[in-house]
């Protein structure tokens, strides 16, 4: 099978996040999925030719690696392709971790990375991942101007945020605490919301007014915490 | 001889270079008095510390080979194994390990988890390695043993708890707050030999509880009287904290830290504390024989000095006495005079000298018991080597031996260099089994092999020093491999009928690529179309084709090679007719299967200063590299990135300039990798060109 036949059967093509520099955001509580989410979101951006730099505040480089290398392997059990070692080549050469530790992590330094990777054409990227931001203690000020740097680098980006049961605070829009003030930044954000079965649904609501139902209901399979149709 | 076992440590000492091993190897061999001055690695004496018994490792300050060496603290025999710390030299860390039955890491306040240590740690992990942490170099400038515990939780996911809370830091280290027992200690003496116990400082008590809590909080998982009397808040006996601390760390689910500066004789003596009473004894750790006798059944070894010995050679050292073999016994004894079999061989030996060693010093001893690390004389065999009693045929499972990855070669400049030159590759390759040697019969070249440029520079060193054998050395040359990726068939007869008996044979059959593996054979003969007798000659046909490949004559690899028909002739089929039948067809469907050029690629890991990150990134990608991510905390990154072997020759020049020396990297080898198109026919033209011109 080729990788174009894979992403198009990937169930998270209803985001249709295809502009230039969008912000997406995925919610939920603690060890609800996000990072699962955000991967496989990354490696569909792959699979369509993309790179994407997946910035990781507070997570190892290896253990994030793990995350691409067993959800790619779940992809590789489901569907057959002609030379899976090509495909976890690409994979490997479409994507860059950066880590860092929380109190390194910076607009300034973020900067001034992308540019050491662009200016030397070592690494140009269309997509990036946020894992592990606190937005607790992230202003308003200091996304809007991220956004602004992801607008002049025309990228577009995917954050996470993590939400707790106690905080009862919700946007218009419904989107929770800590983000319920920001949440007119993010062109689409992705709620998980965990259900009385085990899996996990995906609640989606866009930004640009579009009806929030996309046709099909996704959840996650609370087993491999892959994306699915229901 | 100590024969009770629960008194008896054998423990490594690991750590990232310079994290300052070999200075604290030497202190605790001071405080355990056998040795009465204290050498500094790169002394002004010229001394030099006792362990690092090469001149090389002298020079460079650095420690090559492990030598074993035992101490007595209180009425503990410790044996100390120390540990080379260079990533190149890693069997010999791995070979180590395997003797061991705990270890310490050694860690530098400073530099805190650094690539190295992330190595030893995964290897320790393989061998289940029970483990305690020592952060050394508490007395340096920007000293912060608080990150390094972090850090052995976020880099090395270990759980890791300080049982001990500096009293100052950096030159104003005074001593250490020992959080078991709830009391200061300073070290006082011009070599910090006399322990002052004192009452902990009024200023350190708040933070010295909450420490304490923290460490009750994270050890009386292993203990449920400890978990009760946490939570009644009762008094806890020390020995009850000991005791659960030891389960956790036997367990390997507990890394205690303990914190010092070596340089500056502080906190030796706890460590030694530390390592008799949260480290294993040889009976708390289970070690597997496989019984040659019986298709390699797995047994555990008993360690009961009544039964028949089992014991591994780990270790040679070609010293001024002669050959001397290094070996754990695992059950038995061994004794002067004893006869004892190598597993491996067959043959019988018989015990002369018993020797326990302190790095270059010696004392005899009549024998050792079970658990117990000794040196014999005069025993041959090759490192790794099991010796049993006669009566036993148990082998120590075999270790994970990686393949070489580069190669050169070496040319003696006379003939006195050339008897030398073989005399130490002979004893190179029985010491260390990633060190390969063979003579090239196209060039007529000798050509070594090993796992890294250091590698090798340093047995060609010891080559010139040791052996006094000076050899010229060629550039250094990658171990590339050939493999096929898609399918053929092939169908070849080889006839032959000058003169004499003819030769007739025909093969016929598939290639096809396997991902793991070098090579496999199938037959899927029916009817007799090749004769039983001959399938063998087929096989061995097809194996010498693999020796080297047509693309740039490399081994080949990966390779299935099913048969399926054939034909043969009453009178003129033989073996030899089999075999080039074989080779016939292999060429056939070789050149139809889409041959490829493989080549190794090394895991690099890359740290120094956030500035140069840009730069460090830039190289890699100017030598092919994938970079796999980087990680950033304060000022210091590491980068860590995929290169080809072939591109990294001469890469620490050229990062010690882009980083004005503030850089530094480690690598090991990944995995093969397809060299790309261009690159592959500029080696295929090249290898062309060599070949015409021979």
């Amino acid at each position: 099978m080729a990788y174009t036949e894979l992403a198009q059967q990937n169930p998270l093509r209803v985001l249709n996040m295809s502009k230039g520099s969008q912000m997406g955001l995925v919610m939920a509580r603690a060890g609800s999925g996000k990072t699962a989410l955000l991967v496989q979101i990354a490696l569909d951006a792959i699979l369509r030719g993309k790179r994407v730099i997946h910035v990781s505040v507070g997570q190892g480089i290896d253990k994030t690696k793990a995350w691409y290398d067993d959800i790619l392997q779940l992809i590789l059990q489901d569907h057959s392709v002609d030379r899976p070692h090509e495909l976890i080549d690409m994979v490997g050469r479409h994507r860059m971790i950066m880590t860092f530790l929380a109190s390194s992590f910076s607009r300034a330094r973020l900067e001034e990375r992308l540019n050491d990777l662009v200016l030397q054409d070592i690494f140009r990227p269309n997509c990036l991942i946020v894992d592990g931001l606190d937005f607790a203690s992230t202003d308003r000020e200091a996304l809007e101007d991220l956004k602004n740097l992801l607008e002049a680098m025309n990228l577009q980006a995917w954050f996470s945020a993590t939400h707790h049961r106690q905080d009862p605070r919700v946007s218009p829009r419904g989107v929770p605490a800590p983000c319920h003030e920001v949440d007119d930044l993010f062109d689409t954000v992705i709620l998980l919301d965990s259900q009385a079965d085990a899996s996990i649904e995906l609640q989606i609501i866009n930004n640009s007014g579009e009806a929030a139902v996309v046709g099909k209901e996704l959840r996650l399979d609370p087993t491999t915490m892959m994306v699915k149709e229901r | 001889m100590k024969n009770d076992l629960s008194k008896v440590r054998n423990i490594g000492i690991s750590a990232h270079i310079d994290s300052g091993k070999t200075t604290l190897t030497e202190r605790i061999l001071f405080f355990t008095q056998r040795i009465h001055a204290i050498h500094e690695v790169r002394g002004k004496d010229g001394v030099g510390a006792t362990m690092d018994s090469m001149d090389i490792e002298r020079e460079r300050g650095i420690t090559i080979q492990s030598a074993a060496t035992r101490c007595s603290w209180k009425d503990y025999a410790i044996n100390i194994i120390d540990t080379p710390g260079h990533v190149d030299f890693t069997i010999e860390v791995e070979r180590a390990l395997r003797v061991l039955d705990g270890a310490v890491l050694i860690l530098c306040s400073v530099g805190g988890v650094q690539s190295q240590s992330i190595t030893v740690n995964r290897q320790m992990t393989r061998y289940k390695v029970p483990r305690i942490a020592f952060i050394n170099k508490c007395d340096r400038t920007g000293a912060n043993p608080e990150r390094v515990v972090h850090q052995l939780r976020d880099k090395l996911g270990l759980n890791a708890v300080m049982v001990q809370m500096p009293i100052g830091l950096e030159s104003d280290l005074e001593g250490m707050v020992d959080l078991v027992a709830m009391e200061a200690v300073y070290f006082d003496g011009d070599q910090g030999e006399e322990l002052r116990r004192e009452a902990i400082p009024a200023h350190l008590l708040d933070e010295a509880k909450a420490k304490r809590e923290e460490l009750l909080d994270a050890v009386s998982m292993f203990s449920d009287e400890l978990m009760e009397l946490v939570l009644e808040e009762g008094d806890i006996p020390e020995e009850l904290i000991q005791d659960a601390i030891r389960k956790g760390t036997l367990s390997l689910e507990l890394t205690p830290v303990m914190i010092g500066s070596a340089y500056k004789n502080k906190g030796i003596q706890l460590l030694l504390d530390a390592v008799t009473a949260y480290l294993p004894d040889p009976t708390d750790i289970e070690n597997i024989a496989l019984d040659l006798k019986e298709e390699e059944a797995e047994n555990k070894v008993s360690n009961n000095p009544a039964d028949p010995l089992v014991a591994l050679a780990f270790k040679l050292e070609d010293g001024r006495y002669g050959q001397l073999t290094y070996i754990r016994t695992y059950q038995g004894e061994i004794k002067k005079g004893d006869t004892i079999v190598n597993s491996r061989t067959g043959k019988k030996a018989k015990v002369g000298r018993l020797v326990r060693m302190h790095a270059d010093e010696m004392e005899e001893i009549e024998g050792a018991g079970s658990g117990d690390i000794v040196a014999l004389f005069g025993i041959d065999c090759a490192s790794g080597d099991t010796f049993c009693a006669p009566e036993l045929n148990w082998s120590m499972s075999s270790m994970h031996i990686p393949a070489p990855v580069i190669s050169l070669a070496i040319k003696p400049v006379d003939n006195k260099a050339q008897i030398n030159m073989s005399k130490a590759l002979n004893r190179f390759t029985k010491e260390d089994p990633t060190f390969k040697t063979y003579v090239d019969h196209e060039t007529s070249e000798t050509i070594i092999s090993g796992m890294g440029e250091l590698h090798l520079e340093v047995y060609i060193e010891r080559m010139k020093r040791e052996y006094k054998a000076d050899v010229e050395v060629g550039a250094p040359q990658v171990a590339y491999r050939e493999t096929i990726t898609q399918q053929a068939d092939f169908d070849y007869t080889h006839k032959k009928q000058t003169g004499g008996s003819g030769q007739f044979g025909r093969v016929a059959g598939i290639l096809e690529p396997v991902e793991e593996g070098e090579y496999e054979f199938v037959d899927q003969i029916v009817g007799g179309a090749i004769p039983r007798e001959f399938i063998g000659s087929c096989d061995k046909g097809f194996r010498k084709s693999l020796e080297k490949g047509t693309l740039i004559g490399a081994p080949i690899t990966g390779v299935r090679v099913t048969i399926n028909d054939g034909a043969y002739h009453a009178v003129d089929s033989s073996d030899v007719a089999f075999q080039l039948a074989a080779i016939g067809a292999f060429r056939q469907g070789y050149g139809k299967a889409s041959a490829v050029i493989m080549e190794p690629i090394m895991k690099v890991a890359i740290e120094g200063p956030s500035e140069f990150q840009g730069a460090i990134m830039g190289s890699i990608n100017q030598r092919r590299g994938v970079i796999i991510g980087t990680f950033e905390e304060g000022n210091y990154t590491v980068v860590e990135a995929e290169v080809p072997l072939a591109e990294m020759f001469g890469y620490s020049t050229t990062l010690r300039s882009l980083t004005q020396g503030k850089a530094e990297f480690t690598m090991e080898f990944s995995t093969y990798k397809q060299v790309p198109k261009g690159l592959a026919d500029e080696l295929v033209k090249a290898f062309n060109e060599q070949k015409k011109e021979s």
